[in-house]
């Protein structure tokens, strides 16, 4: 029997305490559980699937419109619409066990003790092998500062959460700051066992013809191919500052982008907007990166994390 | 982000769709030529009901808002439901889809705001000008939308309407393509109440739950 390009590689990783048969997650906000995908596509192709965001109440969400095709990129303002985590655990967490890979719980929090209290409800529930915490969310307590913003709020939350779950817990940062080193390191110090980045990048567009904002919330956030560069380089300086695997995330559309993310130093990468296009791109990007790492001679997709970056501080996550 | 169109006809193994040249997407697709390939997931969403055989049904079009109604009138026509076409458009130039619909067989009246074709005045002065229906379907601009889902209900004629929005992702996982509907109503979130929250409506994601809402279920103000 032959083989394919790249079947001999290794292609899981680990975050945290958590094992990824691949590479490639699929990025909150973006996939619900993949029963919607489903319907198109293999969702296993998936090494993990982050579902959406979910705060400890309900939230209705931004008024309309919500969504705008950008060059190379889209603007969104959901506005975290989402039914609050009891109603989340009644309804939509007993279909967990029937997502056909790992899920990575995503958490929303506008206090402190939200986010850990929503965090401590997800902690155990089938399936779910790792927490987000999407810590970009603006804080009611700092004048709606966002979390991600500052390395203390972002250590207070990742402490916080810790303190209450067992599952590895993930800090999704934000790329609207003016340095990613100093709040990485302050989530690493508080306990976080991964980093994830980047969150959308704030922006806005304007209807010319009415002379208004184009999006009711007035400024959304962009994704899409369009950030990619913006996202590589937070990767690249995160993976200088901690020693905890990195999510890197930020327009990936091909194993090529993907790639570009391991060697800056991802341990894995997610995918959000590109499935809207592709529905298949987790299965070609995964199955890239094992061609990739064959191609380099190494016998897992591991051995490339960083390998571009003289200054990764993590070598012991190869 | 993927580009939401309509399915306009469907003969054979042959599928158009139809849409105006209006921004980057839609020039690109208008000029790709013969043999150029696309990629499309669909069809999307849910359908019209259909109603008893010969009962009397009225469809209601503004603009490009004629395109579901090539595939409900056809079927209509089969199932023997008498079936009256009403489009409209501010000028003649952007009613379209009339001599298709024609060519099916169905009886299609005009209204334009200009009086350039057909009659001048709205949809709903044609509409209050005929028999009664037992349902309306509607397509087109919210403006025109908004009047006729008032129009059927307080004339209590059941009437579903087929929105337009801007997908994101189209599979309904990203909730980008929203409209509001009556709490309750079951194509809405079903998400309860935050603590202090009076409204009394509820989001529904087009591509997935719609693009067909009862009139009596859409919201227009919130």
């Amino acid at each position: 029997m032959t083989q394919l390009p790249g079947e001999r590689i290794d292609p899981t990783t680990r975050i945290g305490n958590a094992e990824l048969k691949n590479f490639v997650i699929a990025a909150s906000g973006c996939y619900n559980r993949g029963a919607e995908f489903a319907r198109v596509t293999d969702v296993s192709a998936y090494g993990a699937i982050t579902l959406k965001s979910v705060a400890l109440q309900p939230r209705l969400g931004n008024g309309m419109p919500r969504v705008l095709p950008t060059p190379a990129g889209m603007l969104n303002a959901i506005g975290l619409q989402g039914p609050g985590i009891e109603h989340f655990l009644k309804h939509e967490a007993p279909h967990l066990h029937e997502v056909p890979t790992a899920v990575i719980a995503s958490v929303a929090g506008f206090s402190v003790a939200e986010f850990a209290e929503v965090a401590a409800r997800m902690d155990g529930l089938a399936n779910v092998v790792a927490i987000e915490l999407d810590v970009s969310c603006p804080n009611v307590d700092r004048e709606g500062e966002c979390f991600a913003a500052n390395p203390d709020s972002t250590a207070e939350v990742v402490r916080a959460v810790k303190a209450r779950v067992r599952l590895p817990v993930i800090a999704k940062l934000t790329p609207n700051v003016s340095d990613i080193q100093p709040i990485a390191r302050a989530a690493e110090r508080a306990g976080a066992d991964a980093i994830s980045l980047i969150n959308a990048v704030r922006g806005m567009a304007i209807d010319v013809a009415q002379a208004r904002p184009w999006l009711a919330n007035v400024s959304g956030g962009l994704t899409g191919p369009a950030i990619r560069p913006v996202a590589v380089l937070a990767v690249w300086e995160a993976a200088q500052a901690v020693r905890v695997p990195i999510i890197g995330m930020g327009g990936i559309e091909t194993g090529r982008d993907a790639l570009e993310f391991v060697l800056a130093g991802a341990s894995a990468v997610a995918i959000g907007t590109a499935n809207f296009r592709n529905p298949d791109v987790a299965a070609h990007v995964a199955d890239a990166l094992c061609v990739a790492a064959e191609q380099r001679g190494v016998a897992s997709v591991r051995e490339l994390v960083g390998l571009a970056n003289p200054g990764f501080a993590a070598e012991r996550l190869r | 982000m993927r580009l939401p169109l309509g399915i306009w006809t469907v003969e054979g193994d042959e599928i158009t769709v139809l849409f105006r040249e209006w921004g980057e997407r839609t020039t690109q697709l208008a000029q790709s030529g013969v043999g150029t390939s696309v990629d499309l997931i669909g069809p999307l969403g849910n359908e019209f009901s259909a109603p008893a055989a010969g009962s009397r049904a009225t469809i209601v079009a503004g603009g490009l808002g004629v395109v579901p109604f090539w595939l409900l009138g056809k079927r209509l026509l089969e199932d023997h439901v008498r079936t009256r076409v009403v489009l409209g458009a501010r000028t003649a130039s952007l009613l379209v889809g009339a001599s298709e619909l024609r060519a099916l067989g169905l009886r299609v009246e005009l209204c334009t705001d200009d009086g350039s074709d057909g009659i001048r005045g709205t949809v709903l002065d044609v509409l209050a000008d005929g028999p009664p229906a037992d349902i309306i379907y509607g397509c087109g601009p919210p403006q025109m939308l908004r009047a006729l889902c008032a129009h059927a209900v307080s004339s209590r004629v059941p009437c579903e309407i087929s929105m337009e929005e801007t997908f994101g992702c189209s599979m309904g996982t990203c909730w980008g393509c929203v409209v509001p509907v009556r709490r309750g109503a079951k194509q809405g979130s079903g998400y309860p109440k935050a603590p202090g929250e009076s409204r009394q409506y509820d989001y529904s994601r087009v591509c997935a739950d719609g693009t067909v809402y009862a009139a009596a279920d859409l919201v227009w103000s919130t």
